[in-house]
């Protein structure tokens, strides 16, 4: 990367930074606005409770996200076989968009148990859509030409999902994917504030909610930031892979 | 031979095509011209049996190959020239992996594409689209190649050249073709007969057979060719 693109974004952070330091000192109270300082060295004598909690959500986020794009990709290729199947179905795949999570994920843990598997699932009902809608997408905007094209040499439905369909919607799936995986950690997250007011140790969430209780604000914010962080670093990952696996063919990954 | 009788299509209340009688010998080069909107090339996908008319047949020879060649070359965006053209004898039944490489391999060549086979389609001019939608039709050895205004997104250079290699590679292989254009001089140049149908509902009004032997550059500049090329536009535009 060249300076000129590094730094305006760097320029700002600083600034941030700076009007961030003023309040703090102005304030005066490290429970309500610890500066920037108090919270990196928050970060630096809890580095081993922050790592804890970045490895259990990490791992939390991941199951559920892999598990978003199993689930996801395949039930977007079944409803792109049949139309009435998509009509039966895509409106309950809308509804996992719009019921407020938040609200649903007590009844979750209720159901599934104050563990792990409350958290999965809450992840994977988070970053489930964006995976379906852009997957359903991508499958059904084939140029007709090229459906033509295999309709000409007598392609079966196999065929020409996967040589035709499927390769054709990888840009959208990729899309989708980006979006879920940030979506996936915030999930993640939102499950492990339910299940954890009680003990030390766990995922970020869990910390954040055990810290608040303990006044420790600069270990709050310290997790707050490394969970976005991770999310940034996450989505970031996605993206590269997903220009990889485009750069040749496709124009979204060109002139980059 | 293939048979056109009695094809008429409707497309809900649009009457595209009304009672189109054709026939084709094999190894003729047929062109259908028209205006705009005029049906031919619903007749084209009719005869490749990609639409079904609303009334009539169409009747080819029994395991006849045919192939499809579509104005936007319709590539593969993410295969490379190689196995983009290796891409309909994955389709079909019957070509061992060899066979389909080296047969990819020499049609490339046939159409001046070698060196290209690691490239994107995404890095091809439209005239090296063109050329290896051309060969990705080749390899299968065609009875027939249908060709849907193929050359309507090249410049006027490119498209020359490309008619006077689309005329050889008819000559070498002997398929029998059938193109839909709306350029009339392109049409002349290549076709053993022009078709002339009318605007919509379209229907065949006129057939001009053209007998030149020899089809190159200086065909272009014969007074006989301007004189049948005049002909059709007139007979085009009267029914305007």
């Amino acid at each position: 990367m060249e300076i000129k693109n590094i730094a305006p974004p760097l320029l700002v952070l600083m600034l941030f930074l700076a009007i961030w330091s003023f309040a703090a000192h102005l304030y005066d109270m490290v429970f309500l606005l610890p500066g920037p300082m108090t919270v990196a060295l928050a970060f630096v004598s809890d580095f081993e409770i922050i790592l804890e909690g970045v490895t259990i959500t990490l791992r939390e986020a991941l199951t559920g996200y892999i598990l978003a794009i199993i689930i996801g990709i395949t039930s977007a290729a079944i409803m792109s076989q049949s139309k009435i199947l998509e009509r039966s179905f895509y409106p309950y795949a809308i509804l996992l968009q719009t019921v407020p999570v938040v609200a649903v994920a007590p009844l979750i843990v209720l159901w599934f148990g104050f563990d792990e598997k409350s958290v999965i699932i809450i992840s994977l009902i988070i970053s489930l859509f964006p995976i379906i809608n852009n997957t359903l997408l991508g499958l059904k905007s084939t140029s007709n030409n090229l459906v033509e094209l295999f309709q000409m040499h007598n392609s079966s439905r196999l065929v020409n999902f996967f040589k035709l369909r499927l390769p054709a919607a990888i840009p959208n799936i990729i899309a989708g994917l980006r979006i879920s995986a940030g979506l996936s950690i915030i999930g993640a997250i939102v499950g492990e504030f339910i299940i954890g007011s009680g003990s030390e140790g766990g995922g970020l969430g869990v910390q954040v909610i055990y810290a608040q209780g303990n006044l420790e604000t600069p270990l709050v914010m310290a997790l707050i930031l490394t969970a976005t962080f991770m999310g940034f670093a996450f989505f970031m990952t996605v993206s590269t892979i997903g220009h990889q696996l485009l750069k040749h063919w496709h124009e979204s990954a060109q002139n980059e | 031979m293939i048979s056109v009788s009695g094809v008429t299509k409707h497309f809900d209340e649009v009457h595209a095509l009304d009672h189109s009688d054709l026939d084709i010998a094999t190894g003729e080069f047929v062109t259908i011209v028209g205006p705009s909107g005029c049906g031919k090339s619903t007749l084209l996908r009719i005869i490749a049996g990609l639409i079904n008319p609303t009334e009539g047949s169409v009747n080819k020879p029994d395991d006849s190959m045919g192939a499809f060649v579509f104005q936007d070359a319709a590539l593969l965006p993410w295969r490379n020239v190689q196995k983009n053209a290796e891409l309909l004898m994955e389709l079909e039944d019957g070509f061992s992996k060899h066979e389909r490489v080296s047969r990819a391999c020499s049609a490339l060549q046939q159409v001046g594409l070698e060196g290209f086979e690691e490239s994107y389609p995404h890095q091809l001019s439209g005239g090296m689209k063109m050329r290896l939608s051309l060969a990705r039709s080749l390899v299968l050895n065609p009875d027939y190649l249908l060709l849907d205004e193929p050359l309507s997104a090249v410049d006027e250079l490119t498209r020359e050249l490309l008619q006077e290699e689309i005329h050889t590679l008819w000559k070498k292989e002997k398929f029998t073709a059938i193109l839909v254009t709306h350029n009339v001089s392109e049409a002349v140049f290549l076709s053993n007969r022009v078709i002339v149908m009318s605007p919509r509902p379209g229907h065949i009004i006129h057939m001009v057979d053209v007998p030149f032997k020899k089809r190159d550059q200086t065909l272009r500049s014969n007074p006989k060719f301007t004189k049948i090329v005049n002909e059709i536009s007139g007979k085009l535009r009267t029914w305007k």
